[in-house]
């Protein structure tokens, strides 16, 4: 269905670069923005904020013997780039981004960029995990949902999945330590070493993922279930499992990939209470100790890092609507097709 | 058989011991009694001590985390060592030692044959380079430069000789060369960056550091041919143990869960909630108090109704310290009784001068003025006796405190901050009281906190009398006579209320029962040289 209509535009519009260039190049230049946009806010927000940073890293590392001699203090200053007007503060820090340059924390003095480097693998592993159990699950509940009858047991299916988000991960997370990794023994509690230490932190990001996901997909299907065409088709005497692959989800896929992009956002930099409480090395930790240790050079590396990855996930996600859905790339691919 | 029965015996023995030293934390007897461990016949050599945070940075020098310093005393050595019963200073790499009358230089002797894990050997000039490079580190290093104030140079004599040599007299300098703050490093460590440092150290100790992965795990491996542990251990040679390994585990309850499941061997920082839990036959507990000022209302009276001494002396009254331990302590811990923690040598008892008296506390504030207001608090000329503290941890104490004092009729504002803010409070001078503990093995850490002169002045007062003896303590190398000195200065801190202590901070963890050989260094770091697996 899809193949025909990219045939006809390509013969009637321009050249197919051109149009996919005219698609594309707005939506990368908003990718740009939003990253720029991030860095400033957030540049902003922590300069405006009280309190000296040097001195709360600082203290970190030094305790009750921390030094607060200003001497030393302009000394670090500088060393951390922290010295100096705020503008050119801005300007240094924003223009070495372009040069993969996050500065060096100022609690441990590690190139941001290595911290990061080193955690995001950790954060990634956990999130793909919890996105691909996420949405199976949902997807099978929803499904299900679907499908069940009577009407009593459809509303008890469609009652399981909010419970994923209302349990809070702090506590889903302690619950399966407490059972399956001192209990059983079958998963280690902490660490990062290999798959097995990323099952259990996986499925505690999974619920709330999976409910979301659950949201979604079931306005979207029952949506669809009710809608003309699916009403055709069962008249038609179609299987319900048919009606159920062919027509019911295809048509949920949609609104299923904005979320799914959302939910890629969310888990790159919302991993915070699972890295906490499985003692995971991860972007979610890197920032809690950031933050704790106003560490802002490291807070403002894991801002942009996380603000590129949802930037380009949005990319992605919005390069894929033009790929399912023929009508927007219809609307977005020339004005040429539409006016003639 | 006779195997069998010796491991019976120390089964039954070291809860007792252990239940004695906790009995006799005044005396701090804790430490070599129990560190007769030998390891058991096919049980492997390796532990997992789960740590409560991430070291940051493992030079030990650089840092003053709990954490680190733990790790850092098992790959280095220091100069000299402290006995934490007695105080007593033993040799340890130094084998002989000289102080100067004037406290002004310290003369060294290096044992021989100390190597660092590199491979190079310890010689004068080292220890030279890392005096100088702790110094040039500034504020990165600022425990141990305290321990090296008024540092001059160190001049080198010969390959086992030295003097190091201070521009004034520095009395806590022998016992600073005790601390792992200034444990020795090798010759390419102390040349490296501090940054570099902090993530890869060389020393002499009886464990080399194998891995380090920030917010991960420290892995720390067993020294072939260690021979020069000080005579405060439990036995000479290589340590029992093969390897350490030390994984993160920031979550409290996952660190108690891993202990009971196995999971873990050790771990540090048990929760005093969780104390009982492993009170059993089937656990150690380690506890110390941490030396230097305990957890302390640390004043400035150059600021508002605080400089009234009546005043000071009412909050100081109106806290029931027992309450405040039973509340928020441990049950290994007591309720302070100084101004300098139970552990810290030259601690005096001041009981009676600290002791709750709540009805002397509201005839004092009576007499100087102050009239119960319709709230129940004092005010005296329309206004309330409000008092407002500024910390950045140990909240709840706080808070019984606050409880407390409200009772008396003394209005206290917690002002709960982060350390940074807190430092930052300090530079500026603008609290009127700190609420903080600072951590030293030596009674000069009342002139690190009080005198006039100091880098690290949280208490402000103005009082001349006080601030003679803080300089004469010193500068006293003779120990009786320094010791009245340092009482004497207890005495007045607490009577004129500068530092009013709340709580003596614990040092709590916890093994599994198969695990012994534990101990404490008088700073209440850990040693897991004498560490042994007794039993899987």
């Amino acid at each position: 269905m899809t193949v025909p209509a990219q045939r006809v535009r390509t013969a009637s519009g321009g050249g197919r670069a051109a149009a996919v260039a005219r698609f594309l190049i707005p939506k990368i230049l908003q990718c740009l923005f939003v990253v720029w946009a991030t860095y400033t806010v957030a540049f902003v927000l922590i300069h405006a904020l009280p309190g000296d940073p040097v001195l709360a890293a600082l203290s970190l590392r030094g305790g009750d013997a921390t030094s607060t001699d200003p001497v030393e203090l302009d000394a670090l200053r500088a060393r951390y780039g922290l010295d100096g007007p705020v503008w050119q503060q801005y300007l240094v820090n924003f223009l070495g981004l372009f040069r993969g340059d996050l500065g060096v924390s100022i609690a441990t003095g590690q190139p941001v960029v290595d911290m990061i480097g080193r955690a995001f693998p950790n954060t990634a592993a956990v999130a793909v995990f919890a996105l691909v159990v996420g949405f199976l699950v949902a997807l099978a509940f929803t499904v299900w949902a679907y499908v069940a009858r009577p009407a009593w047991m459809r509303n008890v299916v469609t009652g399981i999945p909010p419970l994923g988000i209302a349990i809070p991960a702090f506590l889903s997370g302690l619950v399966l330590i407490s059972v399956f990794s001192f209990g059983l023994g079958w998963f280690p509690a902490s660490g990062t070493n290999g798959f097995v230490s990323v099952v259990l932190p996986g499925i505690t990001l999974a619920l709330p993922t999976g409910a979301i996901f659950f949201q979604v997909f079931s306005a979207a299907v029952f949506d669809a279930g009710a809608s003309p065409f699916v009403f055709t088709a069962n008249a038609k005497g179609l299987a319900q499992r048919t009606v159920v692959v062919r027509h019911v989800l295809r048509n949920a896929l949609l609104p299923s990939i904005t979320i799914i992009g959302l939910q890629i956002g969310y888990l790159a930099g919302g991993t915070a209470v699972v890295e906490t409480v499985f003692s995971r090395d991860g972007i979610g930790r890197l920032t809690v100790d950031a933050v704790l240790a106003r560490d802002v050079n490291v807070v403002m590396g894991v801002v942009v890092v996380v603000a590129i990855v949802y930037a380009v996930v949005t990319l992605v996600v919005d390069g894929l609507y033009g790929v399912i859905d023929p009508r927007t790339r219809t609307r977005l691919g020339g004005r040429k097709v539409v006016t003639r | 058989m006779t195997h069998s029965r010796t491991r019976g015996f120390r089964r039954l023995a070291v809860p007792l011991i252990a239940g004695l030293s906790v009995v006799a934390l005044a005396g701090c007897s804790a430490g070599s009694a129990d560190s007769s461990a030998t390891p058991g016949a096919d049980v492997a050599q390796d532990i997992s001590f789960a740590i409560a945070g991430d070291p940051t940075c493992l030079d030990p020098q650089q840092t003053s985390l709990t954490t680190s310093l733990n790790i850092g005393r098992q790959l280095t050595d220091s100069l000299l060592d402290q006995n934490p019963d007695t105080g007593e200073i033993v040799p340890w790499l130094a084998s002989e030692w000289d102080v100067s009358d004037d406290l002004t230089s310290y003369s060294f002797t290096l044992r021989d044959g100390v190597t660092f894990s590199d491979g190079t050997a310890l010689t004068s000039d080292v220890v030279a380079a890392n005096f100088d490079a702790i110094v040039a580190l500034g504020a990165s290093a600022s425990l141990a430069n305290g321990y090296l104030a008024g540092y001059a140079g160190t001049e080198v004599t010969d390959d086992t000789h030295f003097t190091v040599a201070f521009s004034a007299p520095n009395v806590q300098f022998q016992q600073g060369a005790t601390t792992i703050s200034l444990g020795l490093l090798s010759a390419d460590t102390v040349a490296a960056s501090s940054e570099d440092r902090c993530q890869s150290v060389v020393g002499t100790g009886p464990f080399v550091l194998d891995s380090y992965v920030p917010n991960d795990s420290v892995e720390i491996v067993k020294r072939a041919g260690y021979d020069w542990a000080s005579e405060l251990r439990g036995h000479q040679g290589e340590a029992y143990l093969d390897s350490v390994s030390f994984p993160i585990i920031a979550e409290p309850s996952v660190r108690t869960g891993g202990l009971e499941s196995g999971e873990y061997d050790v771990i540090q920082d048990v929760p005093y909630v969780d104390e009982s839990r492993f009170s059993s036959d089937d656990y150690h507990l380690y506890a110390k108090a941490n030396p230097g000022v305990p957890n302390s209302l640390v004043i400035n009276t150059s600021r508002g109704v605080l400089a009234d001494e009546a005043v000071r002396q009412a909050i100081s009254k109106g806290l029931d310290r027992d309450q405040i331990n039973v509340l928020t302590g441990s049950i290994s811990g007591q309720a302070p009784t100084s101004v300098l923690t139970s552990s810290t040598p030259g601690y005096v008892d001041l009981g009676d001068t600290l002791a709750y008296d709540a009805d002397g506390a509201k005839e004092l504030l009576e007499g100087d003025g102050w009239t119960l207001g319709a709230d129940g608090i004092y005010e005296k000329d329309g206004q309330p006796l409000t008092v407002t503290v500024t910390a950045f941890y140990a909240q709840d104490v706080l808070e019984a405190a606050q409880i407390q004092l409200r009772e008396v009729g003394i209005d206290l504002q917690l002002n709960m901050v982060s350390s940074g803010d807190f430092f930052g409070a300090i530079a500026s001078g603008e609290y009127d009281m700190l609420g903080a503990g600072l951590t030293r093995t030596d009674p000069d850490a009342l002139r690190t906190l009080l005198s006039t002169s100091s880098a690290s002045r949280w208490g402000i007062v103005d009082d001349a009398e006080l601030e003679g003896l803080l300089q004469e303590q010193s500068q006293t190398a003779d120990v009786d006579a320094r010791q009245d000195i340092v009482a004497e200065i207890q005495q007045i801190v607490a009577e004129r209320a500068y530092v009013i202590p709340t709580l003596e901070t614990v040092q709590l963890h916890g093994s599994r029962a198969g695990v012994e050989g534990i101990t404490f260094d008088s700073a209440a770091r850990l040693h897991l040289y004498d560490t042994a697996v007794v039993s899987d």
